[in-house]
């Protein structure tokens, strides 16, 4: 029936989709309705510390349940422009289904478009999520488990724990957390701690890198188990070599610190890749993006050269670019960049 | 910049004085970069307002077309709310949105790439033709074929033809069928159909591609408006065929009409490919300014014209969103004033006057 209602709003009304084109209508009664997401509600937001903030969100009664360790894309409208952010959900699936409720757990970065300004969002407000996303979930594995976690990627093992405590399925196999983070800065210790008092086989260490060093250190006592990753690129790094050393298996999901740049940094000369369509290309951050693709022959549908008539537009799906008339840096996240004005900052993947 | 003596005799004294390109630029920039940063959350809420209003009028003038048999008058309510629904879709969102206007808001319905208008023409062919050649090369004669869109005779860069003396009928015809004309516009520059094939004209698109859409999406709007929806009125086809019949023609007239004003009164000037080669920011601006005009008017004036009816900060500022023109109009006035070049403005009367002189005085050698 959807199809089919896309299809007569294409043919006849000349819109994608027959949600989008009742779109602005629907807002009327029903704010931040759109087209390809889903709707929450703002519960409660507030600080677990200073860099830590903590977001509960209700989702509309069609949102497709998570597994745990799962994550969604959360936007926000800030400022008129639509703003998206992907955040691991710090909360088990059946607590979902008890409370109808599923909570967020972030760091807030200064510099960052989105977090800065999740404070803002005030209870009852409606933001928009994604289904949930991801494989990086409780593992079928009939080993112990060793969960390291790095700062903020704490989140999915709460998330898992939750559950697994719950459904009673830790009480077959030991468990054990190694939380890395700066020094006061752990959070969800309260949360931990039950966890461990209502279950025996599940233990966990609160570790800070300059009081008991690297993860590295740590490893070697878990041979036996099944590893899960979450934290900073560096830190899974450290864990998959050493995992390689001694054949231990691995699960992870990490996330790379995005890098500072500069509007000076363009001065020297730097090498990126620009992945598109699937292929891959070495480009240079002294040339724009159109240049390199049309001196790479590639397929790319152009017009001014300018950057006025916006025939060279694509969907940028990560990397930072820097536009060339305005020094005017970009999000990183996904984002319509035109590729005339466009020079590469980071490595950028695009969709042509 | 290179003039011959014709087009010098043609030309305002003012615009003889050249500006200073590099601090033209500048101010100009400075005007543009103070309204970019206030665009935000008002902008996005204005184009989300006016595509509510258009829904608003699309569906209740396809409703009143049907009651007509009631009472005559809802008809004719009818037939004004659904113009009014084309227009806005064409002027205040299609066009704008289409140059990228809104792009910045990250919703995938309201940006350059994603909109598709409610007229003949296809968006990507009047993307490439309006939006690249139009905007990049704004009358330069030989590279801006939206210059009398081959058909007119509007200045003595062109060499008289016969055809040019019943031109004004041409215009005439031109208007009734503005739509279709736009819609025609890239296969009549390509000579898809007839006439000599340039040979060093690099195409993006092939001609069957540009046949194809100009077919498919012509021929939709063929059957929304006068098969689909009187099928639906059932015994009030008539009813119906004839009222979306003259809203299209409402629509066609205004966009033709605000159109020309914008671009072939009396004082807009052309230019030769020459001046475009190697040319500055100050130099393109200084093009653009000269090549437009605006007219004078209301709110909601300003607001059916798609804000064209400040073709001239449109020009400067292609991809700012319209609405933001009535604040930067008289700083660009201020700027033109500095630099002794021509505003060309005036009320709509004036201007539409102007138009019409400037096609009779060039039916005649």
């Amino acid at each position: 029936m959807r199809l089919l209602l896309d299809k007569f709003t294409d043919r006849i009304f000349h819109h994608g989709s027959w949600k989008g084109y009742w779109e602005v209508l629907m807002q009327q009664i029903k704010p931040a309705w759109r087209d390809g997401y889903f709707r929450a509600r703002v519960v409660t937001v507030k600080n677990l510390n200073t860099h830590i903030l903590e977001v509960v969100l209700e989702p509309d009664s069609s949102w497709p349940t998570h597994a745990a360790g799962q994550h969604i894309a959360l936007t926000i409208e800030l400022n008129g422009r639509l703003t998206t952010r992907v955040f691991t959900i710090a909360s088990g699936a059946n607590t979902h289904q008890r409370d109808k409720q599923i909570r967020l757990v972030t760091k807030v970065k200064a510099q960052g478009a989105l977090t800065p300004y999740l404070h803002t969002c005030v209870p009852n407000q409606w933001v928009n999520i994604s289904a949930p996303m991801g494989e990086f979930v409780w593992p079928q594995t009939e080993k112990p488990l060793l969960m390291i976690a790095g700062g903020s990627g704490i989140t999915p093992f709460i998330a898992m724990l939750d559950d697994a405590i719950n459904n009673a399925q830790v009480n077959q196999k030991a468990v054990h957390l190694l939380y890395f983070a700066k020094p006061n800065e752990h959070v969800l210790l309260e949360e931990l701690s039950t966890f461990s008092k209502r279950c025996e086989s599940f233990t966990y260490d609160t570790l800070t890198k300059q009081r008991d060093g690297d993860v590295e250190a740590h490893l070697s006592y878990f041979a036996d188990a099944h590893w899960l990753v979450c934290g900073p690129h560096a830190m899974f790094e450290q864990v998959e070599t050493y995992a390689k050393t001694i054949s231990a298996p691995v699960s992870s999901e990490h996330f790379a610190a995005l890098p500072v740049v500069s509007h000076t940094s363009l001065t020297e000369s730097e090498t990126f890749s620009l992945v598109h369509n699937g292929q891959s290309l070495t480009i240079d951050n002294q040339q724009t993006l159109l240049l390199q693709l049309q001196q790479a022959e590639q397929p790319v549908t152009y017009g001014c050269g300018m950057g006025i008539c916006h025939q060279c537009q694509c969907v940028k799906k990560r990397g930072v670019v820097r536009d060339t008339r305005t020094g005017e840096l970009s999000d990183s996240a996904e984002q319509l960049i035109q590729l005339c004005v466009s020079q590469a900052v980071t490595d950028v993947e695009i969709q042509l | 910049m290179h003039e011959t003596q014709e087009t010098l005799a043609t030309q305002p004294t003012s615009a003889r004085k050249k500006p200073n390109y590099e601090i033209l630029a500048a101010q100009l920039d400075e005007i543009k970069a103070d309204i970019k940063q206030k665009v935000g959350a008002e902008d996005a809420a204005y184009i989300r307002r006016i595509i509510f209003i258009q829904r608003i009028c699309e569906w209740s003038g396809r409703i009143l077309l049907m009651l007509g048999f009631l009472q005559p008058l809802l008809w004719v309510a009818g037939v004004l709310s659904l113009a009014t629904a084309k227009i806005l879709d064409n002027m205040e969102i299609g066009h704008n949105v289409m140059h990228g206007q809104y792009d910045w808001m990250n919703d995938k319905h309201i940006n350059s790439k994603g909109y598709e208008w409610d007229i003949a023409c296809d968006g990507a062919s009047w993307n490439r033709v309006h939006n690249y050649e139009h905007h990049t090369y704004t009358n330069i004669i030989g590279k801006d074929r939206d210059f009398g869109y081959g058909l007119l005779r509007l200045s003595n860069d062109f060499r008289w033809r016969v055809k040019n003396l019943w031109q004004f009928a041409t215009y005439i015809v031109l208007s009734v069928l503005f739509q279709w004309g736009v819609s025609y516009h890239e296969m009549a520059a390509e000579r898809v159909f007839f006439g000599k094939k340039k040979d060093n004209r690099k195409n993006q698109v092939t001609h069957n591609e540009l046949k194809k859409r100009f077919f498919s999406k012509g021929a939709r709007q063929l059957v929304k408006d006068y098969v689909l929806f009187p099928l639906i009125a059932g015994p009030l086809f008539l009813w119906v065929f004839a009222g979306n019949l003259i809203a299209n023609l409402l629509r066609n007239l205004w966009t033709s009409t605000i159109i020309f004003c914008g671009h072939f009164t009396g004082d807009v000037e052309t230019f030769k490919e020459e001046d475009c080669k190697n040319e500055s920011r100050g130099q393109w601006y200084y093009r653009q300014a000269l090549g437009s005009s605006n007219i004078k008017g209301g709110n909601l004036f300003h607001v059916l014209t798609g804000h064209l009816s400040f073709q001239i900060e449109h020009h400067l500022f292609p991809d700012i969103p319209a609405r933001r023109y009535r604040e930067m109009a008289p700083k660009v006035q201020a700027v033109f004033k500095q630099h002794g070049m021509h505003y060309n403005t005036g009320g709509f009367l004036k201007q539409y006057a102007s138009v019409l002189k400037r096609i009779i005085r060039y039916s005649f050698p």
